[in-house]
């Protein structure tokens, strides 16, 4: 079963109808990335998945809990990291996790243990008697992060959480998130950075101006976005050969050479295209690479989105 | 043991206690005042010692003594523990904390408990820095220990209701502009209130033979009472505003205003019967309406629909449901609510009077009176808001229609008297004019007469009111009823 289903939410703003009947869900160790432009919808979506606002229409049941009919219950279970949260003046990093441990309510040797935990989760050991003030946008970062795994939550919901982070504090977020997803949790994480969420999510969901655009495994999406795969050939006999070859080939569009092979478009089935393999393989042009051409989430967001802004 | 009883103790505290008061005693804010309020307490209590030396009159020494320590105690419980209290909450708007304090699952009257319970810690402090300057102007005699009580009973009263006050002020706007407006208003409000309570203190101190008459432990209990239940109206309306925006933010508050109603009566029944001052029934029923007025702005002007988080929540028993209707959110329940108000307040008094040494006549003054009294609220108030009623599903409507009702009430009072005065009309250039309400209370208290034309207006307008708000009174006991039948026609969900 899903730990987060959602389940045609709709949120409006007055007139705006910033989300529309959007639905998707999320299973238990699945990271799934949000995308979406500026605008998009994904930050009210996960407001109303984190019981912050209440949809107007449609429902979220988190692990069967019901945001609308039990919102009390159903945070319990929810790690929201909001993209942009508080720090309160005059207290450090301990003080700070120690006041929510006590909120979400934790006691005693519980939340003696519960802190060490987290800290220790997100290496912020050395840094404990620090004032937030003064904490550098990583550290928050981390500190959100660990603020959100205090009651230990099964589904995590993330708003753009390496946003403003530097390349080896992405990588380490990148690391955090994979090792919670392997611990069984659902993760929902929204980002900008394509290439971070395609490089840890095992499944996305596109919206713009409210509405779903797209959503699967990122294979999935890859296929409905491009009809055709792109692929790579090259083969001993040359790059003129396989051009020649491919040019005759059914389904194959958009030739080009690229390095010492070639670069084409391929738009049949999956039959299709291990009939091609088969016919490439028994052809005379003795194949040495023949590649997936990845589609990154770059230009899925590209395709599937207008660009316009709502 | 004592470690294991400590370490219970510091799980059972309010989480936002234990924040609050580190943040505040490491915060500059706090620690530079008192060092200030201690500082000048000194000064001015050295030198007045240092005058007496020359002019000796130890009575008035001890009572000067005691006025200084007192106006710098005053000032820090009734002025800076609250507005640091208003800051405070401020500052979760400002910080975008409030959302984790939700995600947290604190419940906003814990919330409101934190901050009401961290300011009586500072108060304490306070208090207890200022305990032996108080206790060393007893010994300068001249201060009597009835008053010192009194005063000091009503200070730490007023402390915890000024700290609720600036919770509330300060959580009634998420937006920063009309907080920092809320804030300067309330800044003004403090050092008025510390005048206050400086002028009325040293009454208390330099005529003690007050404290010694047979009513003044009876307006002593009144006094602190009053103050008290203002405290709770004003934590309702905290914990009304820091509750998430669909939930239900209205029912708590709702209930609240029947208590005071309820409250003011049994005082009032209690002065009548007990202390033969009857009154005291109808009198409390005028006072309570103030603070009734500002929550019917609210109610009336609610939207209608019930939320969808509401509805799961009405009782599944149709009688239930409908009982219930007058004290969920919407602005027909809000009318339903008033006219309950109204109902329960002219019918009470008129009990407590029944049993009182009063005749018939003046019974009857009063409690007609206090049915014109309302009958003025549901006129100025009841007839924009129910003329409003579509007008405000939007936020912006509401807004406007509440300011428009704050703004009609000094017209109609002043307006009317300026054109009179101008236009030398007689009947309006009277302050008492038809227009004003104090005008049924003018009557109500000297049972006098009102004209017959300005009766009849009086009525036939608070039927209009009543008719344009029928509608949507109706349609909201319907539409609870309607979410009754709903969840009785579901099965039951599990627990
Ligand atoms: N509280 C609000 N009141 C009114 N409109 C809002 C509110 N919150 C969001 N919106 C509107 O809803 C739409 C969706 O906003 P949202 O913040 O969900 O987008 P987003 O996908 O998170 O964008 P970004 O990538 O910039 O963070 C926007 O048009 C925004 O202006
Ligand atoms: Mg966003």
């Amino acid at each position: 079963m899903a730990l987060l289903d959602v389940r045609g939410i709709t949120k409006r703003f007055g007139a705006l109808k910033a989300v529309d009947g959007v639905t998707f869900q999320v299973s238990p160790g699945q990271i799934c990335g949000f995308i979406g432009p500026n605008g998009a919808g994904k930050t009210t979506t996960m407001r109303v998945c984190s019981t912050l606002e209440l949809p107007d229409e449609g429902d979220v049941l988190i692990d069967g809990l019901s945001v609308l009919g039990e919102p009390r219950e159903a945070r319990k279970r929810i790690g929201f990291m909001p993209d942009s949260y508080g720090a309160y003046a005059n207290t450090t990093i301990h003080e700070y996790l120690d006041f929510f441990a006590r909120a979400y309510g934790l006691q005693g040797a519980a939340r003696r243990t519960t802190l060490a935990r987290v800290i220790e989760f997100t290496s912020l050991g050395d840094l404990t008697e620090k004032y937030i003030d003064a904490l550098s946008k990583g550290m928050k970062q981390r500190l959100c992060l660990a603020k959100t795994l205090l009651h230990d939550p099964p589904v995590m919901i993330l708003d753009e959480p390496a946003a403003g982070l530097d390349p080896r504090a992405r990588v380490e977020l990148r690391e955090l998130v994979k090792a919670l997803a392997q611990l069984g949790k659902a993760i929902l994480v929204s980002s900008h950075i394509l290439t971070e969420l395609s490089e840890m999510c095992s499944s996305v969901v596109v919206i713009e101006r409210g509405q779903l655009k797209g959503g699967g495994t990122v294979a999935d999406v890859v296929r409905s976005v491009n009809r055709a795969t792109t692929l790579f050939l090259r083969a001993l006999a040359g790059a003129e050969a396989c051009e020649r070859r491919l040019l005759e080939t059914p389904h194959v569009l958009n030739v080009r050479r690229e390095h010492e092979g070639v670069v084409f478009e391929f738009d049949g089935d999956l039959n299709a295209q291990a009939e091609l393999f088969a016919q490439l393989a028994a052809s005379g042009l003795q194949p040495v690479e023949l590649a997936l051409r990845d589609t990154n989430l770059e230009d899925i967001f590209l395709s599937l989105t207008e660009g316009k802004l709502q | 043991m004592n470690a294991v009883a400590a370490r219970s103790l510091d799980d059972r505290l309010n989480p936002i206690l234990v924040k609050e008061v580190r943040q505040a005693l490491r915060g500059r804010y706090f620690r530079a005042l008192f060092w200030l309020t201690l500082g000048v307490a000194t000064l001015v209590g050295l030198s007045i010692v240092a005058n007496s030396v020359r002019s000796p009159g130890a009575q008035v020494l001890g009572r000067e003594f005691f006025m200084v320590m007192f106006g710098c105690l005053s000032a820090a419980v009734h002025a800076f523990t609250p507005f640091s209290a208003f800051l405070s909450t401020s500052a979760e708007w400002d910080e975008n904390t409030h959302d984790l304090l939700v995600l947290s699952n604190l419940r906003p009257r814990q919330i409101v408990y934190g901050k009401l319970c961290s300011a009586l810690v500072q108060a304490l402090l306070y208090y207890s820095t200022f305990g032996p300057f108080l206790v060393f102007a007893f010994l300068l005699n001249g201060v009597d220990l009835a008053a010192l009580g009194a005063i000091l009973f009503v200070s730490m009263a007023s402390c915890a209701s000024l700290t609720l006050l600036g919770v509330a002020l300060a959580s009634l706007s998420a937006a920063k502009a009309p907080r920092v407006v809320l804030m300067a208003l309330f800044g003004i409000g403090l050092v008025m209130f510390w005048g206050m309570s400086l002028g009325m203190s040293s009454g208390v101190v330099y005529s003690p033979q007050m404290l010694r008459e047979p009513e003044a432990l009876v307006m002593l209990a009144g006094t602190v009472v009053s103050i008290l239940l203002a405290g709770a109206f004003f934590a309702a309306i905290a914990v009304a505003r820091l509750s998430h925006e669909e939930e239900n933010r209205s029912s708590g508050l709702r209930v609240l205003s029947v208590a005071i109603v309820i409250s003011a009566l049994a005082f009032g029944a209690w002065m009548s019967w007990g202390h033969s001052a009857p009154d005291f029934a109808w009198g409390l029923q005028v006072a309570a309406l103030f603070p009734l007025a500002v929550a019917w702005l609210f109610f009336l002007t609610e939207p209608e629909p019930l939320g969808r988080h509401v509805r799961l929540h009405v009782s599944r028993n149709p009688l239930l449901a409908a009982l219930s209707a007058p004290f969920l959110p919407g602005g027909g329940r809000g009318a339903l609510l008033m006219l309950l108000h109204m109902l329960l307040a002219a019918f009470g008094a008129l009990a407590c009077m029944a049993f009182g040494p009063v005749d018939p006549v003046r019974r009857s003054a009063a409690f007609f009176g206090l049915l014109g009294v309302y009958a003025y609220a549901w006129i100025y108030m009841g007839i924009p808001a129910g003329a409003a009623s579509f007008f405000v599903r939007s936020l912006r409507g509401r807004v406007v229609t509440r300011m428009g009702i704050v703004f009609l009430l000094p017209v109609v009072m002043l307006g009317p008297l300026l054109v009179g005065l101008v236009l030398g009309i007689s009947g309006l250039s009277d302050p008492l004019h038809p227009f004003n309400p104090a005008t049924a209370l003018g009557a109500l208290m000297d049972s006098r007469e009102m004209t017959k034309l300005v009766e009849l207006a009086l009525a036939a307008l608070t039927l209009l009111s009543l008719a344009l708000n029928a509608p949507r009174m109706i349609q909201g006991v319907r539409e609870v009823l309607a979410a009754s039948a709903e969840r009785r026609a579901k099965p039951v969900e599990r627990s």
